[in-house]
């Protein structure tokens, strides 16, 4: 089995709720690490203008690359679920090591401000999980634009997009995301955004 | 990493309504008396989801710039020196202060305002004035910052100021939803309002945006964007009812029926009044809108029925913002689209249909139980009412006696003089920024300075704060006991305590009853803040059968069922002869006689377009060539929170400027740059967007001011640029001011 994340792309209004959600329940501190990110995604000129906006943490991949990157071992994949986990203990930190950063296509891994600090990253809310609850983010998303499941009971529910704007899917980690995109060129704009 | 669990934490319900526009439930959980993280609504949908503002509520608790003792001033006022002092030196001498300047000058030389900033409703204004009222009086305020335009025009167009919109689930049966200068994405304008917005949109609802910014309501949930140049509203709406009254769409049997004075108005429309019709070109010319765009907005909205127009208070916030709301409420009788689901009568948007569910009475009951009782303010007795004021408002409400809140800065530097009623000595500022969110900060730095004492009881060291004589630390809502009722949702419940308050700092019941004491004053308050919920609460379970005080508690809200959305005046239309409108026609009142009867050509009986000044065509456009707006920031409720790294961290201060704008002054995105006018200056870098129209800028407003010792603000406060006057109904004019921007040379 293989958890994943559904993305609504066409109602995340860019609020950052689960941003800061996530950093109350993981306390994780203002700065550099943030295991969800938001991007606002422009283009076009006054007034012809689209905009959207990417939500993005650890897509869990099957093939994680993170995971045969790491030198130390301290990245696994968990059986039972697919869920990617760090132990930050065996952890080389950033000042030594950031092959787990450069491994991955979407800057997943993420270091906080320390000296040497270890990777922290999203684990899922696998203690929500163990107890029968939808990870932090789900339960904050004030637009109800995030799902989490198995990815067949996503594809079956939601579709089988893999890709949207500001979002591209790599065929060598297989991110277990499904999205609703926001508009109907967006495999084309995905690419054309992807250089950001 | 180190293991939180969850199932260890005690879980308290409470509210959050942080003046951000929405209200909504947190669970947090604590341990040893700590909060350590937040979890929102667990019940069935619709939950009250909290934004990001709410979720980092526990940084904002423990904020190392959290003020926890009482300060007295050491320096200049506005050096922000202070040295800590108990809280009996700090009561005492503002005891003092309060009575010395009260036996030299009169009461109504005390002046007291309050914002809704973490005010729920025992830790409230109410709670102040019960203690001023008891003391000998006070000079209190009239007129809402945020809305007065909305809720003038409201009042003469409908005869209430309860009206609001409909409830919020009704979007999902409008045809055509039209967002004028409304931004609920960021604004909340009632918890869920996006999230049925967007529902609409799944649901085939056309969506269509009016505004100067490609706001991110524009981006999620419309189909067309018009922008719009700001202060041309009124004129838009006018050559709308134009395409309208020339191609006989209007609803004649509507009009016929339920409303007074479209003839009046439709010879205005026309050009019968005064030789000038008010075509879509005429529009055109003012507004920057396509004449055809206005003519086809004019022509969806007249024919997609039902059809629902937002008028956002942002465009009532400038010169002559009450014709805007006036014209908007007009055509949505034009259209016939009051009192029916899927419409909506365009008056007091985010008022909230909490507001319509008072119809019921019981949020009257709600409130009415739960508010600390008054005596009269002494200053108010027999003082005649305003010249231009509303019959129905409360005979307090429209005293002479009182200031407009706008107005406070010039009030204090002119007093009897400027015809003002007194000459204010003393001023008492809870739980809001005003130096910051009032209009013309150098102006109110002035006032500051002319006072005699200046206190300010507030939960940071805020721009304001820095002026005052003594500070006195409030707690937040998490730690006090207060009781809420939802003005945009349908719910009431407990603010439960969560924590004990930090430091020395105290709720506003607290320091009313300690103050109280040392005025001599002895039946302020002899209960504690949970004696007071359990009352009300108790009061309204034996009279109402609503829940008790212990499973209110332990649920922590109790959700009003509708078996179907309510909608605004939908009696007065369903049943007219027995449901008048109270208006003196009993009618809605698209020409008013008591507006007539003041005879003021600024404000007209009939909704008109009014030029405002600091227009484009104004003389000072030469040197100032910008249209300045001061919109709302998502990680701000208004000035609030601006402080927390979690929100600070997501979004940067900047000042929106169009590319061709800033290309033609030579600046990138990023830049330093200088905005400026006759009121003051600040440095702020540039963002430089497509969504934002040419010729307009905004800073959004509630960053906290910060003058270098240039005095020019590096904070990026919008309001070292705005004027501080109001429109002739009271309005707050934030968004009429015109600047220049330049590259700051590196």
């Amino acid at each position: 089995m293989q958890l994943g994340f559904y993305f609504d792309q066409t109602r995340c209004t860019g609020c950052f709720t689960c941003v800061v959600a996530c950093k109350d329940w993981h306390d994780v501190p203002a700065g550099p690490s943030s295991w969800i990110r938001v991007f606002p995604l422009e283009r076009g000129k006054y007034p012809d203008l689209f905009v959207a906006f990417l939500r993005t943490s650890c897509y869990h991949c099957l093939k994680p690359a993170c995971v045969s990157a790491c030198p130390a071992s301290a990245i696994t994949k968990r059986k039972q679920d697919g869920i990617v986990i760090v132990d930050r203990e065996q952890c080389l930190g950033k000042d030594s090591c950031r092959s787990c950063l450069e491994s991955c296509p979407y800057d997943a891994p993420q270091f906080g401000d320390g000296e040497n600090a270890s990777m922290e990253k999203c684990d899922f809310c696998e203690e929500r999980l163990a107890e029968g609850q939808t990870p932090i983010c789900v339960e904050a998303c004030p637009m109800r634009a995030l799902d989490v499941g198995p990815m067949e009971e996503l594809i079956a529910k939601y579709g089988t997009a893999r890709e949207t704007i500001g979002f591209v899917y790599s065929e060598d980690c297989i991110p277990s995301m499904i999205f609703k995109p926001k508009g109907e060129d967006s495999k084309r704009l995905a690419r054309q955004e992807n250089t950001r | 990493m180190t293991s939180r669990r969850a199932n260890e934490d005690q879980v308290v319900y409470t509210i959050c309504d942080s003046h951000c526009g929405g209200s909504c439930v947190i669970r947090v959980h604590v341990r040893e008396n700590k909060i350590v993280r937040l979890e929102t609504d667990d019940a069935e949908e619709p939950q009250l989801r909290a934004c990001a503002r709410g979720r980092a509520y526990r940084q904002r608790v423990y904020a190392p710039d959290r003020l926890l003792y009482p300060l007295k001033r050491s320096g200049a006022r506005g050096s922000g020196e202070f040295t800590r002092v108990s809280w009996d030196e700090a009561l005492d001498t503002i005891a003092g202060e309060m009575k010395r300047v009260r036996d030299t000058y009169g009461p109504a030389s005390i002046l007291f305002f309050c914002s809704m900033a973490d005010a729920h409703s025992l830790h409230h204004e109410r709670t102040i004035n019960r203690l001023l009222c008891q003391f000998g009086g006070y000079t209190a305020p009239w007129g809402s910052i945020s809305t007065e335009g909305a809720i003038f025009a409201t009042g003469v167009t409908y005869g209430t100021l309860r009206v609001s919109e409909s409830m919020l689930e009704d979007f999902l049966n409008s045809r055509l939803i039209i967002m004028w200068g409304w931004n609920p994405a960021v604004t909340i304008q009632g918890t869920n309002t996006s999230w049925y917005l967007a529902r609409a949109r799944e649901g085939g609802t056309k969506i269509i945006s009016v505004d100067p910014r490609y706001t991110d309501s524009t981006a999620l949930f419309a189909d067309q964007w018009i922008p719009i140049r700001p202060g041309t509203d009124a004129a838009v709406l006018i050559a709308m009812a134009n395409v309208i009254i020339r191609e006989d769409l209007q609803d004649q049997y509507f009009l016929d029926t339920y409303t007074v004075g479209f003839d009046k108005f439709r010879d205005y429309v026309l050009g019968l009044e005064d030789g000038v019709e008010k075509t879509p070109d005429w529009a055109q010319a003012i507004s920057g809108i396509p004449a055809a765009t206005i003519t086809n907005l004019a022509r969806e909205y007249a024919t997609m029925k039902p059809a629902a127009l937002m008028p956002g208070a942002a465009a009532g916030r400038s010169a002559y913002g009450e014709q805007y709301h006036r014209a908007a409420s007009t055509l949505a009788a034009m259209t016939g689209n009051i009192g029916i689901h899927g419409g909506g009568c365009a008056a007091v948007v985010g008022g909230g249909p909490g507001a319509m569910w008072a119809e019921a009475s019981l949020i009257k009951a709600l409130r009415g139980t739960a508010r600390i009782k008054s005596p009269p303010n002494p200053v108010e007795d027999g003082v005649p009412p305003r010249r231009v004021t509303l019959s129905h408002r409360s005979s307090s409400v429209s005293s002479s006696a009182r200031v407009n809140v706008s107005l406070f800065a010039d009030a204090i530097l002119k007093g009897k003089s400027g015809g003002y009623p007194a000459d204010y000595k003393f001023l008492w500022l809870s739980n809001n920024n005003y130096l910051n969110q009032l209009a013309d900060v150098n102006k109110t730095v002035k006032a500051f300075q002319k006072l005699e004492f200046l206190l300010v009881t507030e939960q940071f060291m805020t721009a304001t704060a820095k002026y005052a004589d003594i500070v006195l630390p409030v707690c937040t809502y998490m730690e006090r006991n207060d009781f809420y009722i939802s003005l945009s949702s349908s719910f009431y419940g407990l603010v439960n305590k969560v924590i004990e308050p930090l430091g020395e700092s105290r709720s506003q019941l607290q320091i009313c009853t300690a103050l109280a004491s040392k005025l001599g004053i002895k039946d302020y308050n002899d209960k504690s803040d949970e004696e007071w919920v359990r009352s009300v609460v108790t009061t309204l379970s034996k009279e109402r059968g609503l829940p008790d005080y212990d499973s209110l508690k332990k649920n922590g809200i109790h959700r009003q069922k509708h078996d179907e959305p309510i909608v605004a005046f939908r009696k007065e239309i369903e049943d007219p002869k027995h449901n008048p409108f109270p208006t003196p026609s009993g009618k809605i009142e698209i020409y008013s006689q008591s507006m007539a009867e003041w005879n003021d050509p600024l404000l007209p009986p009939i909704p008109k377009y009014i030029e405002s000044w600091e227009s484009l065509n104004d003389p000072l456009a030469e040197k100032y060539p910008l249209q300045l707006i001061t919109t709302h920031f998502r990680r701000r409720a208004h000035s609030q929170f601006d402080n927390l790294p979690w929100l600070r961290e997501q979004q940067s201060q900047m000042i929106m400027i169009n590319s061709i704008d800033a290309e033609s002054r030579g600046i990138k995105h990023g830049d330093l740059v200088r905005v400026f006018n006759d009121r003051g200056e600040m440095m702020i870098s540039a963002d430089v967007t497509e969504r934002i129209m040419p010729g307009v800028v905004d800073i959004p407003q509630g960053a906290w001011y910060h003058p270098d010792e240039k005095g020019v603000d590096r904070g990026g406060c919008a309001n070292v640029l705005t004027k501080n006057v109001t429109s002739p109904a009271g309005a707050f004019t934030s968004n009429t001011s015109l600047v220049q921007v330049e590259k700051v040379k590196s």
